[in-house]
């Protein structure tokens, strides 16, 4: 398959006090074709858990549908929210038990438990292991970032200290990986319910290094000649 | 019994004409004249107590146990044919470890005791298996939302499974029930519970019918760590001391 | 090189196994594993399922009744993937996410056995926090390299055996030599269905009854021996050698912490998938088992010719 549609895709997780940040970009691309440029990687698999996906989007979407599946059945038997742990653990066993045929999916799982008031990030990288984290990443993304959150996270951040976090990782990656771009998706998961936000466009994306000053004189002029 | 015999009591594939199943009503006088089994459901745990005559001089102490696990954190007291109450518990054991296996953590009571009940419940369809001869008293303290909540769960030969505070089978089922009724098992610990067991097992012993018994007891408690074990030696030790000596009170 | 595996029937197209797959599903056990599923593809399919051309297989289905869910139908065969048609099946044909060396000696009280805590990605170093020691039973510590996600398989295993022990409460408990036994044949039995545990396991602990240490260690294909002490991967090359010259049976806890310490850092020297952060276990019969929070070690770069590194030779160093 020479040009499978892939999410190529940055994504990012982390915990903070009180709840969790999770966020995405929105590009998918077939071969050098974005083949989507305003997607959703950010897949509720519960209530309050969601499943981050990256690498192969047919894959990964399969993923999804399965333990949503699982989701339902379990909460209708055990009548309560299923627990984020128990969602990443179907997440990890459908990743493990099909190695082979899931070789190109790469996923976080992140939520909030009312029940325990923990929030909750899990890494399930290809091969199905299962690393609970205080913060992951993965994605084509990832790889030019790992020293940005190395450096930046901090444990117990407030919610928006976790919101910018999450947002200025991708818009990092985005920068420059040609697999990622688009826009910046991010949902936060606490106590009070599920927020989504979106960073779209050239005011609210950062840009960095030689891109930075010539986005700010794009703006500039474009509002001098609105004025 | 008018219904009796009357040729509708020898499968349990068959209804009598009043619509009762025989064979499974059988099956519950294997229970009921079993020794007398206690559950109480209390405060921080539960307790599991067993009236297990001594069969021998010669019986090991001890041995051939109607407390069984099933999970780390669940116990199974059994009442009825031993070697029915030892497939139960087995296939108990089985789901529980596909639970963990599947789901990456301890099954809940309530869903084990639903499953038990249906294997049970299994064995009233077919014409070419038996009722099973066991009731079992299924405790457990599943974790929810960081805090401990006690469970306790009867599941009968026909099917049929109850949640209770607390409950009593076997022969002295009646009296021992009436004893349970009068605790206030929502404000009594564990530990009190224990004690309350004993107490209830020694009193209920029909002495002049019944040669001599052994008091088998486990609990799940904060002592255990919330695992389901066996009382230990010198609490028990204690336990049935303190029981002895109330009935020696009341009898004077 | 891929060993060549029985193929599928025939009659079977690949595309067909998607069905096998979701035919077993009233039959097969609750947790699917592998196994089981490319086992009953040949025994179930045959009969509803060939067509004649291996194509078109939803055409020829019979109506599915209604199954309660089943978690083993989750089990895509190999043979949906990218695979081209009459391929053989594939199971692991590398690691993904891996641990390094596992160093352990035995010394007067029992065994010590050593790791980092990196699961590396590639050369990534992604997953600075994993366990590739843990408690297998009682008195029994099972370290891992290798694929990490194999090793939490198969610490489940574990604890699914010891949990069995502690249910039962008959005072019977695994020894280490028995958990050793239990390895070898889980190791071995899945490199003969050739889709291997991607593992090097190192099994240490002590005897209760006897006081007596035991160290074995056991790869993939199922090789295994023991020895006074032992290692996987890159630790076979750099910390054995020191072992030999220097390790005693009867050597003291501070000796043998100060020999596995010596071992670690030529190993995080000379190993790029390896990371400063680790951890020690020890199994005694005086004080059982243990395993020690995370540490680092010092390290040393002051040595002359690192400083002045043109001072002895013209060139690049």
């Amino acid at each position: 398959m020479p040009h499978a549609v892939s999410t190529g895709t940055t994504i990012v997780a982390v915990e903070y006090a009180g709840g969790v940040v999770i966020g995405a970009d929105s590009r998918v691309s077939t071969g050098t074709y974005i083949s989507n440029r305003a997607s959703d990687k950010i897949t509720p698999l519960s209530d309050n858990a969601f499943l981050l996906r990256s690498g192969s989007a047919a894959d990964t979407q399969l993923v999804s549908d399965y333990v949503r599946h699982m989701v339902h059945q379990h909460e209708s038997q055990l009548q309560r929210p299923i627990d984020v742990p128990t969602v990443a653990n179907l997440v990890m066993q459908i990743g493990y038990n099909n190695k082979n045929a899931l070789s190109a999916a790469a996923m976080l799982v992140a939520g909030y438990d009312a029940a325990t008031r923990q929030g909750h990030v899990y890494a399930v990288p290809i091969g199905g292991t299962m690393v609970r984290q205080k913060y992951a990443i993965d994605g084509s993304g990832s790889i030019f970032i790992y020293g940005y959150c190395d450096s930046e996270y901090k444990d117990d951040m407030t919610r928006e200290e976790a919101e910018s976090f999450v947002a200025e990782a991708i818009a990092l990656a985005m920068s420059t990986d040609g697999s990622s771009g688009g826009v910046v998706r991010l949902v936060t998961v606490n106590e009070d319910g599920i927020f989504r936000r979106l960073h779209a466009g050239d005011k609210s994306v950062p840009r960095f290094g030689e891109e930075k000053d010539v986005h700010k004189d794009l703006t500039d002029k474009a509002n001098a000649m609105q004025t | 019994m008018s219904s009796v015999g009357a040729g509708y009591d020898l499968s349990s594939t068959t209804f009598s004409p009043d619509g009762r199943v025989f064979q499974v009503e059988y099956a519950q006088k294997a229970v009921d004249n079993s020794g007398t089994v206690l559950g109480l459901r209390v405060r921080d745990g539960v307790v599991l107590a067993i009236e297990k005559p001594v069969i021998s001089k010669l019986a090991v102490p001890g041995a051939n146990r109607r407390i069984l696990s099933a999970d780390r954190s669940v116990g199974m007291a059994g009442a009825g044919l031993a070697a029915d109450c030892r497939m139960v518990v087995n296939r108990a054991r089985g789901e529980c470890q596909n639970y963990k296996h599947f789901y990456g953590s301890a099954m809940p009571t309530e869903v084990l005791a639903e499953r038990i009940a249906s294997y049970v419940h299994l064995f009233t369809l077919y014409w070419s298996v038996r009722p099973c001869g066991a009731s079992t008293l299924v405790a457990g303290c599943d974790q929810s939302g960081g805090e401990r909540t006690p469970q306790l769960y009867l599941v009968e030969p026909n099917g049929v499974v109850q949640r209770f505070y607390g409950t009593a089978l076997g022969k002295a089922r009646q009296s021992a029930k009436s004893e349970i009724e009068k605790l206030d098992l929502s404000s009594m610990s564990a530990k009190e519970a224990v004690k309350a067991a004993a107490k209830i097992i020694y009193q209920v012993h029909d002495e002049s019918k019944d040669k001599q018994f052994e008091l088998e007891m486990t609990w799940i408690a904060p002592e255990t760590d919330y695992e389901h074990r066996r009382v230990p030696a010198d609490m028990l030790a204690e336990a049935e001391a303190e029981a002895k000596a109330a009935i020696e009170a009341m009898d004077e | 090189m891929q060993p060549s595996l029985p193929s599928h029937h025939p009659l079977l197209g690949p595309d067909t196994a998607i069905l096998a797959a979701q035919q077993q599903s009233a039959s097969a056990s609750f947790f699917h594993n592998q196994r089981t599923n490319t086992a009953h593809q040949d025994a179930n399919s045959n009969a509803v399922l060939a067509p004649a051309s291996g194509a078109m297989p939803f055409t020829v289905a019979p109506p599915q009744a209604h199954a309660p869910f089943d978690a083993g139908a989750l089990a895509f065969d190999a043979a949906i993937t990218n695979a081209p048609p009459g391929a053989p099946n594939k199971h692991t044909t590398y690691p993904y996410v891996t641990g390094t060396s596992v160093l352990a000696i035995k010394y007067k009280d029992g065994i010590m056995m050593a790791a980092d805590t990196l699961g590396a990605y590639g050369a990534t170093k992604r997953y600075k926090s994993i366990s590739r020691i843990v408690p297998a039973a009682p008195t029994t510590l099972v370290g891992a390299g290798g694929e990490i996600s194999d090793f939490q398989y198969i610490s489940k295993l574990l604890t699914e055996l010891n949990d069995n022990d502690v249910i039962r409460d008959d005072g019977v408990v695994l020894k280490p030599r028995e958990v050793f036994a239990y390895l070898q044949r889980v190791m071995y039995n899945r490199r003969n269905k050739f889709d291997p545990l991607w593992n090097s396991l190192v099994v240490g602990g002590v005897d209760q009854a006897t006081g007596e240490a035991f160290l074995g260690t056991c790869s993939m294909i199922g090789v295994s021996y023991t020895d006074s002490h032992v290692a996987t991967g890159f630790g076979n090359h750099l910390a054995r050698p020191l072992f030999r010259n220097e390790q005693r049976d009867d050597m003291t806890e501070q000796e043998a912490r100060a020999l596995l310490e010596k071992a670690l850092r030529v190993c995080y020297y000379r190993d790029k998938n390896s990371i400063n952060k680790f951890v020690i276990g020890t199994v005694t019969k005086e004080s059982g088992m243990k395993v020690s929070e995370p540490f680092s070690l010092s390290t040393e770069w002051g040595y002359d010719a690192f400083v002045h590194p043109t001072k002895h030779a013209l060139g690049s160093w």
